[in-house]
């Protein structure tokens, strides 16, 4: 089948894509780049650099704007899928939804109406083991967003390794955190990983960062 | 004795959001997996119970094999749930009918008789484009302003569910375990 990645440049849309070029032909990658930082539906910082993660995957790399309003970049979502068909005549839609019934459930009545496949394949997947399978499956990312109590601006730019993963994990009994950050308290950005025929290196960054809020600007980065 | 989960998806990327989340939630207890075109009528007697597991919105070819699914399911006498395209199969092979049904969201569900999977009102996850109508040989346990939503068939512990318990009604799931 020929298909389409929802993809943030994150884990999650990377380790569905991962896991759906198994059996299928990854067509190209989908990106929706929102005005607004706080959108409902699609993951911000560094949103700018998947391209150069599409070009370290050789995998062709659809982007659009949207304006991150609630609902409204539904419409822009549609577009995007829309344009995949029309250029590369896909038959499914891949996302990287881990338990967001808001987000699956609209991307599923998108895929419906016009005749798509919908694959979600770590749906439901527990969040330890999510990042256990970053692990296992080689996967280099770091943490470019934080929103929570008790992230500082040590955690912007820091690696997802084994350390990283054992302090996620502490800290969600103390602060109620979800380990993946699947509520949102955390982003990320995949650096290298088996899909990827060169690495990305980042060469300047800035950290913004507020009460426990923050971001990691990514100035000038290239493949390795 | 070990439980049987039976994968009704044709995409087998398709299984780590339809079976997976199902195995993990009774996987305190001993199961196996098959796709439903390695089972007959032999291998699964040895089951305790069976789960029939639902499956993409877009993939039908289940139905096209409604009569495997009879052949090897019509003689099992101990418990079976089947889930969104499992209930379908397990009305089917008592030759109740499948009717069109598109429900994608949560949905209010309102329980209309005692039994042993649920109770009182519930949220539920569904997302499918068939359902289940004018029932004989079952009854309706719980539905939904739109749609039934649990039913239990008259005479045997044989189960359906038209929406994803593994999302958010994982109870329903451990409910069924343990009859």
């Amino acid at each position: 089948m020929k298909l389409a990645v929802l993809f943030s440049g994150g884990k999650d849309s990377y380790l569905a894509l991962q896991y759906a070029s198994v059996d299928h032909k990854i067509s190209c990658l989908l990106t929706l780049e929102s005005e607004k930082e706080d959108s409902w539906m699609f993951h911000t910082p560094a949103i700018e650099w998947t391209k150069l993660q599409a070009k370290a995957m050789e995998i062709d790399h659809l982007t659009s704007k949207t304006s991150g309003i609630k609902e409204e970049e539904l419409g822009d979502l549609r577009s995007i899928i829309e344009s995949a068909i029309s250029k590369y005549s896909i038959e499914g839609i891949v996302t990287g939804a881990l338990a967001s019934v808001y987000q699956s459930t609209r991307i599923q009545k998108i895929c419906n109406d016009l005749g798509l496949w919908c694959f979600n394949p770590l749906w439901q997947m527990p969040q330890n083991q999510l990042l256990q399978e970053l692990l296992s499956n080689n996967i280099e990312s770091i943490i470019t967003g934080i929103a929570a109590e008790p992230f500082d601006d040590n955690w912007l730019g820091r690696p997802i390794d084994s350390e990283c993963i054992d302090d996620l994990i502490s800290l969600e009994s103390k602060y109620r955190i979800n380990p993946a950050g699947e509520g949102g308290e955390l982003e990320s950005f995949v650096l290298s990983a088996p899909l990827f025929h060169k690495s990305i290196r980042i060469v300047e960054s800035n950290k913004h960062y507020s009460n426990f809020s923050g971001r990691l600007e990514i100035k000038e980065a290239f493949l390795a | 004795m070990t439980i049987l989960i039976i994968s009704t998806c044709s995409e087998k990327l398709s299984e780590r959001e339809f079976v997976t989340p199902i195995s993990r939630i009774i996987g305190e207890h001993a199961y196996k997996i098959l796709h439903y075109t390695e089972c007959t009528e032999e291998n699964i007697s040895e089951f305790g119970k069976i789960l029939i597991c639902g499956t993409s919105l877009q993939d039908n070819f289940y139905q096209k094999d409604i009569d495997q699914f009879k052949m090897i399911l019509i003689n099992f006498e101990k418990p079976i749930l089947g889930i969104c395209s499992g209930m379908q199969i397990v009305c089917t092979i008592f030759e109740d009918k499948i009717i069109k049904n598109l429900e994608i969201g949560m949905v209010n569900i309102e329980t209309l008789e005692k039994n042993s999977l649920c109770k009182g009102k519930f949220q539920a996850y569904s997302i499918h484009n068939y359902s289940v109508g004018n029932l004989v040989y079952f009854t309706i346990l719980a539905q939904s302003e739109t749609s039934i939503q649990v039913i239990k068939h008259k005479t045997k512990d044989i189960f359906g569910v038209s929406f994803h318990p593994e999302v958010r009604n994982e109870s329903i799931i451990r409910n069924f375990l343990s009859i």
